[in-house]
């Protein structure tokens, strides 16, 4: 590579179908990954979020009358 | 509680699986053990093809994966989500055809590959009609834990089961496609795909199994067992939340970093090292939350050995997806690539994490499903030690004898010739590969231990008949 812009030199009329496909799907799937980043550190969404994690011990705190069970 | 809920929930599969992961980590650590032997001493073959390293590797490997690995991910996956979605299996009988199927698979294993009937495609040897088997087993696996999902009382579905599920489905795929042949005999096939595409597919697969199989999964395991066996909740859900997401979009690119300086494209194995490198912050983020559960109760460390193969195998996931990532960067991988040092690093996440995690998983599951202690205390904490000592000596092993097979290979005298020829590389592994047997043969001894215990506990269940009297319990509303 004699340049930076010729490392990032990309032939566009070379481009498949099957390229486009995957270079979308790829961008479309990262924006994705960011939407989800925001989504779960976003201060609002903390409380819900964190509730959840609750949800393996949800059954130990019923009360079944068994007096010989384990938690 | 456990009790109560016999009649609710279907655990008899579950125990089936349970007692039967112990039976298969017993067998294939055996094998493993054995074939390790013959590398320091290749006498042990006997002259016999079916006792040969070439045909016992993928027995071991598909012993230890599928048939220890596969039964302790169908226990923990079916105990956990009947556990968090409040819901009886969607099918019992489908889940009875996933335990017969999954262990005929296992036998047709045991048969075909001493016989040396062998796709020859690594951690996908078996042939393709047994492949077949494999992929209709693996969907009804996936479609009862789906529709006991959708069965759900929780509004919420919990992350261990996103887990359990990315792996299933991302297996399906990679098996499938990965396995795709042309038949030319009942016990004969050609890969459809040729030349680099075929390596190309090949390590898609290979390291997806990993990434899927032996990770998500056994982090399915991680997210619902160290907070019930800690008493405490996981420490950060919004952490377990990227960690999933950020494992299921980076771990698809990783296979082209087993290709590099071979003829695939310079820029994939680029690609791949450079995904290996970005894992390492949800791969850690993941350890750390695991970790960072017990914040608050170290202490209990002192005293709970359950708790000790959980956290332990942590500390092993999270320097093996470090070593992982660095192997694959292309100045070191010249060093390491096809020398003992990968062998290495695999155990330090076979052993390490994915054995460590389960066997704690399956203490855990063995006084709930047996409603009793277990037989004894004392030889979880040998085990625990043997498990622990056997790997660090095995890896130690491996580590040392990769880097100097690499440092011997590359070696030039000032006349630009190779400094050793390969025997010379081969007789200076030789104890190593010693060590490593004895490393080997001490973690078989902790699994053997485990199999006595396990047992042990079971008998002392039916002697003390706690498990009838949990079914004659009334199923909780």
């Amino acid at each position: 590579m004699s340049s930076l812009s010729d490392y990032f030199q990309t032939d566009w009329q070379a481009m498949t179908t099957n390229d486009w496909i995957g270079t979308i799907l790829t961008v479309v799937i990262f924006l994705l990954m960011v939407g989800a980043y925001f989504y779960v550190f976003r201060p609002k969404n903390r409380e819900k979020l964190e509730a959840m994690k609750h949800i393996p011990f949800e059954e130990d705190n019923e009360n079944t009358g068994d007096p010989h069970g384990r938690k | 509680m456990e009790a109560s809920l016999e009649r609710k929930y279907n655990f008899d599969v579950v125990r089936w699986f349970t007692i039967m992961a112990v039976v298969y980590l017993v067998v294939g650590a055996s094998v493993g053990v054995y074939i390790a032997a013959e590398l320091a001493w290749p006498a042990l073959n006997f002259d016999s093809p079916y006792l040969s390293f070439g045909r016992l590797r993928p027995l071991h490997t598909n012993a230890v994966i599928f048939a220890f690995g596969g039964c302790t991910l169908m226990a923990t996956a079916f105990y956990t989500v009947q556990r968090t979605c409040g819901a009886r299996l969607w099918s019992d009988k489908m889940a009875w055809f996933t335990f017969w199927g999954w262990n005929l698979v296992i036998v047709l294993a045991v048969i075909t590959l001493p016989l040396g009937l062998t796709q020859s495609k690594e951690y996908a040897e078996l042939e393709w009609p047994v492949d077949i088997l494999i992929a209709v087993v693996w969907l009804s696996f996936t479609i009862n834990f789906v529709m006991t999902i959708a069965n759900r009382k929780s509004s919420h579905i919990y992350v261990s089961n996103w887990f359990f599920l990315g792996m299933m489905i991302m297996i399906v795929y990679l098996h499938v496609v990965n396995s795709l042949a042309i038949p030319v005999g009942l016990f004969k096939s050609y890969s459809i795909f040729s030349g680099v595409q075929d390596a190309m597919i090949q390590w898609w697969w290979g390291h997806n199994a990993v990434g899927f199989y032996l990770t998500a999964g056994f982090l399915g395991i991680m997210y619902y067992f160290v907070p019930k066996q800690a008493g405490r909740p996981i420490y950060s859900y919004r952490l377990s939340v990227i960690h999933f997401w950020a494992l299921m979009f980076g771990y698809v690119w990783l296979g082209a970093h087993h290709l590099q300086y071979t003829a695939l494209p310079d820029w994939t194995g680029s690609l791949g090292a450079a995904v290996s490198i970005a894992m390492i912050i949800p791969s850690w983020g993941g350890a750390v939350n695991g970790m960072m559960t017990l914040s608050g109760a170290w202490d209990r460390l002192r005293t709970d050995y359950v708790l000790r193969f959980l956290i332990i195998a942590l500390a092993f996931y999270a320097m093996s997806t470090f070593e992982g990532p660095v192997m694959s960067l292309k100045t070191v991988n010249a060093l390491s690539h096809y020398t003992d040092w990968t062998i290495g690093h695999v155990h330090s996440g076979a052993l390490g994490w994915v054995a460590g995690i389960s066997i704690g998983a399956i203490y855990h599951l063995m006084t709930r499903l047996y409603h009793t202690e277990m037989f004894s205390v004392r030889l979880i904490n040998f085990h625990f030690w043997t498990a622990t000592i056997g790997t660090v000596i095995y890896i130690v092993a491996m580590w040392v004898s990769g880097i100097m097979q690499g440092l011997m290979w590359r070696a030039y005298d000032e006349y630009g010739t190779l400094a050793y020829t390969f025997v010379e590389s081969v007789d200076a592994m030789h104890p190593y590969y010693a060590m490593r047997t004895v490393g080997g043969a001490i973690f078989l001894l902790g699994a053997v231990v485990m199999l006595f215990n396990i047992l042990m506990t079971v008998r002392k269940s039916l002697s003390e008949g706690s498990l009838s009297k949990a079914r004659a319990l009334p199923a909780p509303a």
